[in-house]
């Protein structure tokens, strides 16, 4: 199957130097691909130029065969979604609010809201266990809560790729599982493609069909789990020691770093 | 499901609230239009109201008064909506025209066409107030930028910096200009609706009205901003066309208030605040409300300017900012100790 999305050598740098180098992925549908790598490794950089942000140095991106700069915005919006920044919490913004904003480009410009548009945000916070909170505003809530209603949003855009930077990064472990759960359900349903940067080592590996790891603007690795997770990748990627098994119960790879065994300076 | 007491916004039903600000806007303006050393009995009100008049009472509230409230109308309105635009688009609710230096700017614009080409209420008037905005706001968003972006307190200050040089010009020209070339300089520096003709509030509709609508189309894409531009943009908005055309259109409310009425500050920064706690943050609410509470905010100011000293009239800008300037230290220290 073609993939959705895909970047052939892509290179960028902010200043002289370079952030990404050389980077090839493919976003299949109904696949969920994990981008790990230690802080710093470009993953963030990557997923702006998969979304148009910023546009590659050399290489080439293409979204459904089209590069994502030379979309409109909207149609853009409507394949693509991503999870990024936090939102803002300046001004009174209430839960439900802000996840409809997610079907902007859905919409007439002046976002006239249809029973469809109601529905997907109803969905949209019920998949993420927000409904109960969908009236409070967004600075009232916990920064995990806060999370859950920007992949929510990004539910509620109905886009066949998403792009999701650290979504799990401040949710506890019950929200961190629920969170992989949605995605897989979304994956299955819908053949959404996702890529999930993450530091969640072991629970990629139960969740992820593939995993590309980045280290200093490359791909180090890519791979299926099995493959991608080895004790001298994660070695290599983090400079951690680390030993790599089965978990008994699933058959999926676990990762554990070791006790006493001094981090290697890369 | 069963139909929930608040709206979408999770706040009060809007049909009343909008219900409300329109009564209290209709009651401030009646209660400016009933204010002043001459005494208008209802009768005669009404009467002048629905038929015109010769009477003395009648010319009163129909050349002066109605004018000065309509007038109060427009400038309290554009001046709230403008700072409601400001703020969406700098994701800072500390941004207000006047606090950015933009009023300023707007004043020399004016005071160039005043000075140089016509006095009196020229239609060139607004258009250049507008260029004076748009100048000063785009020096100030350039000054403020850092590679990091733009922190909301460095663009209070560098407002404050660039406010203090218009200042600076604008006390320049006054002084410099031949005597009489601008009539009621001063009182138009600290803000003042005293100038409320017909012609005055003819000159200024048509700029308010067109600023106002196009706000208002603008709506979903401020709503978006509050995003983050990042995020706006991959949520599918058209960021920089929403942007310019945002600051434009705020430049031009801004500019063409400030062409009429002179300083008046604060109005668009109390009045977005009050606004949203009534309807919530969506634009397409905020927008009208933020009108009809800076409508009726301003020609309160105004009957509070005029009945306040028994010697003479205040400037409206002394009242709105000696409520104002309070106001925005309470949300400085509120924003500073969150971040």
């Amino acid at each position: 199957m073609n993939p959705l999305l895909s970047a052939r050598k892509v290179s960028f740098g902010y200043g002289a130097g370079d952030v990404l180098r050389d980077v090839s992925i493919d976003l299949h549908p109904g696949e969920v691909t994990i981008l790990l790598g230690p802080n710093g490794s470009g993953k963030s950089t990557l997923i702006r130029i998969l979304s148009g942000v910023l546009p590659s140095r050399a290489g080439e991106v293409l979204l459904c065969g089209r590069p994502p700069r030379g979309y409109p915005r909207r149609e853009m919006a409507r394949l693509l979604s991503v999870v990024g920044q936090d939102p803002p919490v300046d001004f009174p913004m209430t839960v439900e609010s802000f996840v409809a904003l997610g079907r902007f480009p859905h919409q007439g410009f002046f976002g006239e809201t249809t029973p469809e548009d109601r529905e997907r945000v109803r969905q949209a916070l019920a998949e993420t266990d927000l409904y109960g909170l969908r009236d409070r505003t967004l600075s009232t809530i916990s920064a995990g809560e806060r999370q859950r209603a920007t992949v929510a949003r990004a539910i509620a855009q109905g886009a066949r790729v998403m792009l999701l930077d650290e979504p799990t990064a401040f949710l506890d472990i019950r929200h961190r599982v629920a969170f992989y759960e949605i995605v897989t359900r979304m994956k299955e349903a819908c053949g959404i493609a996702a890529l999930v940067a993450s530091h969640d080592l072991s629970l990629c590996a139960e969740y992820g069909e593939r995993i590309i790891l980045l280290a200093e603007g490359t791909v180090a690795s890519q791979g299926t789990p099995v493959e991608v997770l080895t004790p001298g990748n994660v070695q290599a990627a983090y400079g951690l020691a680390v030993s790599c098994d089965r978990n008994p119960a699933t058959g999926a790879i676990r990762v554990t770093p070791l006790r006493g065994m001094p981090a290697k300076n890369r | 499901m069963t139909p929930r007491a608040r709206s979408e916004d999770g706040r009060l039903r809007p049909g009343p609230v909008f219900v409300l600000l329109g009564f209290a806007l209709a009651a401030s303006m009646a209660l400016s239009a009933s204010t002043g050393p001459v005494a208008i009995p209802p009768r005669e009100f009404l009467d002048a109201l629905l038929h015109g008049g010769a009477g003395t009472p009648a010319r009163v509230l129909l050349s002066l008064r109605l004018p000065r409230a309509f007038l109060g109308l427009l400038v309290g309105g554009a001046l709230a909506t403008s700072g409601v635009a400001f703020q969406a688009l700098l994701r800072n609710p500390l941004a207000d025209p006047y606090i950015l230096g933009v009023s300023g700017g707007a004043a020399v614009g004016a005071l160039t066409v005043a000075l140089f080409l016509s006095a009196g209420a020229s239609p060139l008037l607004p258009l250049c107030a507008f260029f004076g905005a748009a100048l000063s706001a785009l020096a100030v968003f350039l000054l403020a930028r850092r590679k990091s972006g733009v922190s909301p307190e460095r663009l209070i200050l560098m407002g404050v910096v660039v406010g203090a040089f218009l200042n600076a010009v604008i006390m320049l020209m006054v002084t410099l200009s031949p005597p009489g070339r601008i009539p009621g300089a001063l009182y138009w520096l600290m803000g003042d609706l005293g100038l409320g003709t017909p012609r005055r509030v003819a000159v200024l509709l048509p700029y308010v009205a067109a600023g106002v609508v196009l706000l208002f189309l603008l709506s979903r894409g401020l709503d978006l901003l509050l995003l983050g531009e990042q995020a706006a943009f991959q949520t599918g908005l058209s960021v920089e066309r929403v942007k310019t055309a945002t600051y434009l259109t705020a430049s031009l409310l801004a500019g063409s208030v400030v062409a009429v009425s002179g300083l008046i500050g604060f109005v668009g920064l109390i009045v977005p605040h009050g606004a949203r706690a009534l309807v919530g943050s969506g634009h397409r609410r905020l927008l009208p409300a933020a009108f009809l509470l800076g409508g009726a905010f301003l020609v309160l100011s105004d009957v509070i300017a005029r009945t306040a000293s028994p010697s003479g009239e205040l400037p409206v800008g002394a009242v709105t900012a000696l409520a104002g300037a309070p106001f925005f230290l309470y949300l400085l220290r509120r924003n500073g100790g969150k971040s």
